[in-house]
């Protein structure tokens, strides 16, 4: 049996009185990505803080490649990558020197700084200093600085936040293939569209308790009513009518439906990851 | 050891990009330098040379040569230009005569003082000062008036005073008098001091503002590492601009191991200043203010140690006094390593304090991004 690349058993942490993170537990898999999906104040940052060691846990443990984070190991450190929420770079050096500087730290000496710079699409500027970067450009230059010792764990927060879809479309494309190259994955994100593109599990959060935690597509079966929604002419005007199609009449409602004379559009509907989320929480993804 | 080979090339890592970013912070590159260059200049403009003499206008008819003898021989620091008239003198000691800028008190002898002295009699003898001079010195004109006449009447005076008239207690500077440029060699250093504090405390406020530094602390770099990098480099920027001012002013002449230790711990309080101050700050103008607060604090027991006698008790326990106390000994008065280590001791204990102090609350803010 593997080690998980992410363990967490029970973690509880609060900011004085304030319990941010009631006993979570979850694993996450070498290859596998695990999306966290909650609102605003949830616990996921929390969670990522306490497991990159920015944060002690105050009961429950958790490991990172078998090891506890309490442990304050460097060799967990080298092993992990983090895109924080916050862009927290060095303004006044380029954007090859953010990176020569945090490999330095991992002690890497033959990264291809600009290789990776060309795949989060900095190539052509490089040589800038970060100051004069666009909020997408420094948004995926933080992407490009968690990859830079191709870590075995990455801890992304939110990192498509503020990239037009373009961009965004491409760190999704890395995100893929950092999963493919065998790199657990722990990403946070608001974007129900995203988690349920690139996770393989998500986990729903809030208020520091985990809800529901499965695959996106599982969660919608168990969870989500599935329907069909046909529009048709009556009379000169427009109608439409939503047969469910979890009842027992739903075979004989769908075909009345489609008989109906001056059809317009017929659309399957499922419910989203946000549908569940507020449906089991109370609470919106956004909120 | 490999463990340790790798703390240090982390650190060493952290200097080198600490450096970059201070060397593109275009404000204090600019103010560090332009400090530079007005400090030196300042320097290189003030008197080299001490000029003690007082001139002193007197008006006597018939025993003015006598009288000029008389009171240029009572005291080397003292010249006299005679006039002719009460109102030349009073012109001149009002700085109506263009010529006779110089003289700044006047000694106005009646007609009759010699007959009515030489009988006992009083004569009514008019100083004139100007608006600038100090009282005691205009004091001091007045008993030699009385001394003089003592010595026309041939009375003794009513006290008698040893061979040694004057015991100096504590070094004489008699005749070895040092001039104000000299004196201010070591306030220019603390200055320089000061402002590479301020410079240093911005680079550690943006690095806690922008919260770099949790960046940093999630790769295999430590809270430790990140400190002792910031000490560092803060150490060795503040010395060595110090040093480069020290050898701008000629100052590291003689003593020059112990001037250089003196320099090395006060950028060591500078580095711990800029710590505290950086780490407090939550802004770039709150950095300031806490940096100017730190400022005021240090600048005061800096002035008192040029002007001996003037620093109350309290003054003289701050680390700025002892800075600047033992860099005067060191480079005026060539003061070696016995005399100074009271104030290497006042400044080491500080430094633990203020570097200590500095070091934790970085670790704190650090830790707690």
């Amino acid at each position: 049996m593997t080690t998980p690349a992410i363990k967490v058993e029970g973690i509880s942490y609060a900011y004085g009185d304030i319990e941010a993170v009631k006993s979570v537990s979850f694993e996450v898999a070498q290859g596998e990505i695990l999306g966290f999906l909650g609102p605003n104040g949830a616990g996921k940052s929390t969670t990522i803080k306490v497991l990159t060691g920015q944060l002690t846990p105050h009961s429950g443990k958790a490991s990172i490649l078998g090891v506890d984070v309490k442990k304050d190991s460097p060799e967990i450190q080298a092993q992990i990558g983090v895109c924080f929420e916050e862009k927290n770079l060095y303004l006044n050096m380029t954007a090859v020197e953010n990176l020569s500087f945090f490999a330095s730290l991992f002690r890497i000496k033959n990264v291809d700084i600009e290789g990776l710079l060309y795949r989060v699409g900095l190539g052509d500027r490089a040589k800038d200093r970060v100051k004069n970067y666009s909020k997408g450009m420094q948004q995926r230059l933080m992407v490009a600085r968690s990859l830079v010792n191709s870590p075995k764990v990455l801890f992304l927060d939110e990192p498509t936040d503020g990239l037009d879809p373009v961009s965004s479309q491409a760190i999704r494309q890395i995100i893929k293939d950092e999963a493919r190259r065998g790199a657990a994955v722990l990403l946070t994100t608001h974007d129900m569209h995203e988690a349920d593109e690139l996770s393989d599990r998500v986990v729903f959060l809030n208020e520091g308790k985990i809800y529901a935690m499965d695959k996106p597509e599982t969660l919608k079966l168990k969870h989500g009513k599935r329907s069909v929604r046909v529009r048709f002419r009556e009379n000169g005007d427009v109608k439409e009518q939503i047969v469910a199609l979890d009842e027992s009449s739903t075979g004989e409602q769908l075909k009345s439906a489609v008989d109906t004379e001056g059809i317009l559009t017929i659309h399957t509907e499922e419910a989203t990851l946000e549908d569940i989320f507020v449906q089991m929480t109370g609470r919106g993804l956004k909120g | 050891m490999n463990a340790l080979i790798s703390r240090i090339a982390i650190v060493g890592s952290i200097i080198k990009k600490d450096l970059t970013e201070f060397v593109r912070d275009r404000l204090w590159i600019l103010l560090s330098a332009l400090g530079l260059v007005f400090y030196v200049g300042i320097f290189w403009l003030l008197p080299s040379t001490v000029d003690e003499t007082i001139t002193v206008g007197i008006r006597q008819t018939g025993l003015d040569i006598a009288l000029q003898e008389m009171i240029e021989a009572e005291d080397e620091g003292l010249k006299v230009v005679l006039f002719e008239s009460s109102e030349r003198l009073k012109a001149a000691v009002a700085g109506e005569i263009e010529t006779q800028k110089e003289i700044q008190i006047g000694i106005d002898f009646p007609d009759d003082f010699l007959s009515k002295t030489l009988r006992q009699e009083k004569a009514i003898v008019r100083v004139y000062v100007a608006s600038g001079v100090p009282k005691e010195i205009s004091r001091a004109m007045s008993s030699l008036v009385r001394e003089i006449a003592h010595m026309i009447s041939g009375d003794d005076l009513p006290f008698t005073e040893p061979d040694e008239q004057t015991v100096v207690l504590g070094e004489d500077r008699m005749g070895n008098h040092v001039p104000f440029r000299d004196k201010m060699r070591p306030m220019l250093v603390f200055f320089i001091l000061m402002v590479e504090t301020f410079a240093l405390a911005s680079l550690i406020a943006s690095e806690i503002q922008a919260k770099t530094v949790t960046a940093v602390l999630v790769t295999p770099a430590r809270t430790g590492d990140v400190l002792a990098a910031k000490t560092i480099l803060g150490t060795l920027l503040a010395f060595a601009q110090s040093v480069v001012l020290l050898l701008a002013v000629a100052a590291l002449g003689e003593n020059v191991l112990l001037v250089l230790c003196i320099v090395l711990l006060a950028a060591l309080m500078v580095a711990g200043i800029a710590m505290i101050t950086g780490s407090s700050g939550k802004d770039f103008l709150s950095t300031l203010i806490y940096g100017m607060i730190f400022m005021v604090l240090l600048v005061i027991p800096a002035f008192a140690a040029l002007f001996p006698g003037m620093a109350s008790p309290w003054v003289k326990i701050l680390p700025s006094y002892g800075i600047v106390e033992a860099m005067v000994g060191a480079t005026i008065y060539g003061k070696g390593w016995g005399e100074s280590t009271p104030y290497l001791a006042l400044i080491a204990v500080w430094d633990s304090i203020i570097l200590g102090s500095g070091l934790l609350v970085l670790k704190k803010k650090a830790e707690a991004l």
